[in-house]
């Protein structure tokens, strides 16, 4: 045992050496190591990021809730399946929502773009969102000043509307919103709330929840016109039941409302949280896919580089060898040497690229999104890169400690 | 002849090594070169013998078996007690660990760790304790006198510093055997003569000492010389018989004095001189 420990001590010491003596040589054999290191810790620290924000901004979305649309979220298949199904309507809504008894809460929204305007700012093609009170019980989305559409807002078809964070920023321009009279296309409506701020899931297609602005359904049909217009609709589970069983009932009650036949497709879909996540997770698989790829190409790179190096320095050393042998070197201690050499010229390019990383990283923060290593990325690139030292090290090491002593003791 | 005589006196005492019928044989290419044809002698414990022999004799090979760094093809090779002839790799590599300190012709220091670190090796190999490592490494160090110079590297050394630093290297793990390839072969003739009169302190201090050389003035400094030919032993005589024997023997008045003089003194003092 204590030869053993000896034999590794003595192992790091020798490889520390080493590296020292040849810095110049170690840092440009690395480099490969560097990138991948990069790469890997980059890509996981992105997609993580990105996965954070996504599910982030969805989860206003609410995990418990199935949406009732007309179409799809995520189109698969022919495109003219699905044009010819009817709008779903607020009749259509006020039937299901009898139907639904149990069904913890039912909210229909529907949208359009206008432009927005106040003072002498003006936004382009806005969403905005017909709904009501009900979708503080749907949502998890909370106003962070002022308050939400109350049931008399949407009785009343009040004027008012409640802004997204962004809308706030650009509109407003750090005055206070509240109360003050704004222009939503060409009518006027009182800001009476602000949402807190999601985050964007627009990077893949999705929703900007923070530049919606929200008026009362009614006031909605009027101003904007909306007899005709189609509606989602939110339907939240009971708490007793799983989704994917309410969503099987969802499905049959409007079947029943639709007068579906039994052999007919259904003409509307079921959209919900996790089919977002799904096609999110699919585009992050192909993301993560590619970073992987290009991360393993490099770190392969360098690991062949790293055991090129490690064939030059046997080479050099073959009398240093020779005389560790000579001294009582085991073929394992002199294995265990260059080992530990490859694996510390990789750690060291692994440490490099964790640098370069923090950078990177604090780069993606400040421009794209929040985004931070955490702790078990750093360990898996280490980990990463000190097995490919010991991968790129193990021929090498083995050639030299296999070589004979007295040849090596001759070599010149 | 009397060579036969000689393996019987020492017969007495117990070896330190011994060879029984040695034969070693390379395969060049095909061609069977036969290095060693059967060579059998013993070296008693703190016998200090020199090994000769022209080039192609077999000293080389000679050496190499006697250092463990290889087999023998066939024949047993005793050292301590321990047959050495059929062990593995790494059993002859704890073997030259315990028992045989190498000193060779070019020192071969570890260039790049400092004359602690170069001596402290073997111990490091042997799997001892740090603490015990610095202690035995410094006692080695102090011996050749060279505690002054514990961290300079090599190439901060003259040759014979470089050498005195190989043979406290050598010394570290108290083996068996001292052996010595052409100690003195890099070295000028006075650093050579210091070189040699460190082994004759250790010599006088109980160390047994097997020394390969071609010089004969070297040799002479040897209790005892085996010469080799065309991989037979061809004598194995005393040195005052040896010398005895050959017309270029210089005086044997010339150098007793020094080497007296050197063993009255301590071996601090010779490295320093």
């Amino acid at each position: 045992m204590l030869r053993r420990g000896q034999d590794t001590i003595e192992a790091v010491r020798i490889a520390v050496g080493a590296i020292r003596a040849n810095t110049a040589r170690g840092v440009l054999t690395t480099l490969g190591i560097v990138i991948g290191v990069l790469g890997v810790i980059t890509t996981m620290t992105a997609a993580n990021g990105l996965a954070n924000n996504f599910r982030e901004s969805v989860s206003a979305l609410g995990t418990d809730v199935v949406y009732v649309s007309r179409m799809p979220w995520i189109m698969r298949g022919n495109f003219f399946d699905f044009r010819n199904r009817p709008p779903v309507s607020l009749r259509e809504v006020e039937r299901l929502a009898s139907r639904l008894p149990s069904a913890a809460a039912i909210n229909p929204t529907t949208h359009t773009q206008r432009n927005v305007k106040y003072a002498s700012e003006t936004i382009d093609n806005v969403d905005v969102i017909g709904t009501t009170d009900k979708q503080m019980l749907v949502s998890t989305s909370v106003p962070e000043a002022g308050r939400f559409l109350t049931p008399f807002d949407v009785q009343a078809n009040r004027r008012v509307c409640v802004i997204g964070s962004e809308i706030r920023t650009r509109l407003f321009a750090g005055a206070d919103p509240l109360n003050k009279e704004m222009k939503i296309g060409r009518a006027t409506f009182r800001v009476i709330g602000v949402m807190e701020k999601q985050g964007s899931a627009g990077f893949f297609g999705g929703p900007d929840f923070d530049s919606q602005v929200f008026v009362p359904i009614t006031t909605f049909a009027k101003t904007f016109g909306g007899a005709q217009r189609n509606i989602d609709i939110a339907v939240k589970a009971p708490p007793a039941m799983t989704v994917a069983d309410f969503e099987y009932e969802v499905v049959g009650e409007m079947r029943k409302v639709r007068k579906l036949a039994p052999g007919e497709k259904d003409d509307f879909s079921i959209n919900k949280m996790d089919s977002l996540l799904e096609m999110f997770n699919n585009v992050m698989g192909v993301v993560l896919l590619i970073g992987i790829v290009i991360t393993g190409i490099s770190l392969f790179v360098g690991g062949v580089g790293v055991m090129n190096i490690m064939f030059v320095s046997v080479t050099e050393r073959t009398r240093e060898i020779g005389i560790r042998k000579a001294l009582g070197a085991r073929k394992r201690a002199i294995l265990v040497q260059f080992l530990f050499e490859s694996a510390a010229i990789c750690l060291i390019g692994g440490l490099m690229g964790l640098l370069l990383a923090v950078g990177v990283t604090e780069i993606i923060n400040r421009m794209l999104m929040p985004a931070s290593i955490s702790p078990g990325i750093v360990v898996v690139a280490l980990l990463v890169s000190s097995l490919t030292g010991v991968a790129a090290g193990v021929v090498p090491a083995y050639r030299a400690s296999r070589l004979d002593p007295i040849d090596a003791l001759r070599y010149e | 002849m009397t060579a036969a005589a000689a393996p019987q006196i020492h017969a007495l005492a117990p070896a330190a090594l011994a060879l029984h019928d040695v034969v070693k044989t390379y395969d060049l290419e095909g061609i069977l070169v036969q290095a060693l044809r059967g060579v059998s002698f013993s070296v008693a414990h703190n016998e200090y013998v020199a090994i000769m022999g022209p080039s192609g004799s077999g000293k080389s090979t000679m050496m190499n078996l006697i250092g463990c760094l290889d087999v023998p093809t066939s024949g047993r090779y005793l050292i301590d007690g321990v047959d050495v002839s059929g062990l593995d790799d790494d059993a002859l590599a704890d073997i030259r660990n315990r028992k045989i300190g190498f000193v060779f012709q070019t020192f071969n220091l570890i260039p790049r760790a400092d004359v602690f670190k170069n001596v402290e090796l073997p111990l490091v190999y042997a799997g001892i304790h740090s603490a015990k490592r610095r202690r035995l490494a410094e006692e080695a160090i102090e011996k050749v006198g060279l505690t002054d110079r514990m961290r300079h590297k090599p190439n901060e050394l003259s040759g014979g510093q470089r050498q005195r630093v190989a043979i406290a290297r050598a010394l570290v793990n108290n083996p068996a055997i001292l052996l010595a390839d052409e100690p003195t072969g890099n070295l000028d003739t006075r650093t050579g003569e210091e070189i040699l009169e460190v082994f004759d302190q250790l010599h006088a201090a109980g160390n047994t000492i097997i020394m390969v050389t071609h010089e004969d003035d070297v040799a002479r400094r040897a209790r005892r010389i085996v010469r080799l030919r065309d991989g037979l032993m061809e004598s194995d005589l005393p040195t005052s018989e040896d010398r005895a024997r050959s017309p270029l023997a210089p005086p044997p008045a010339s150098r007793l004095p020094a080497a007296s003089d050197a063993a009255g003194s301590t071996l601090a003092a010779a490295a320093g001189a």
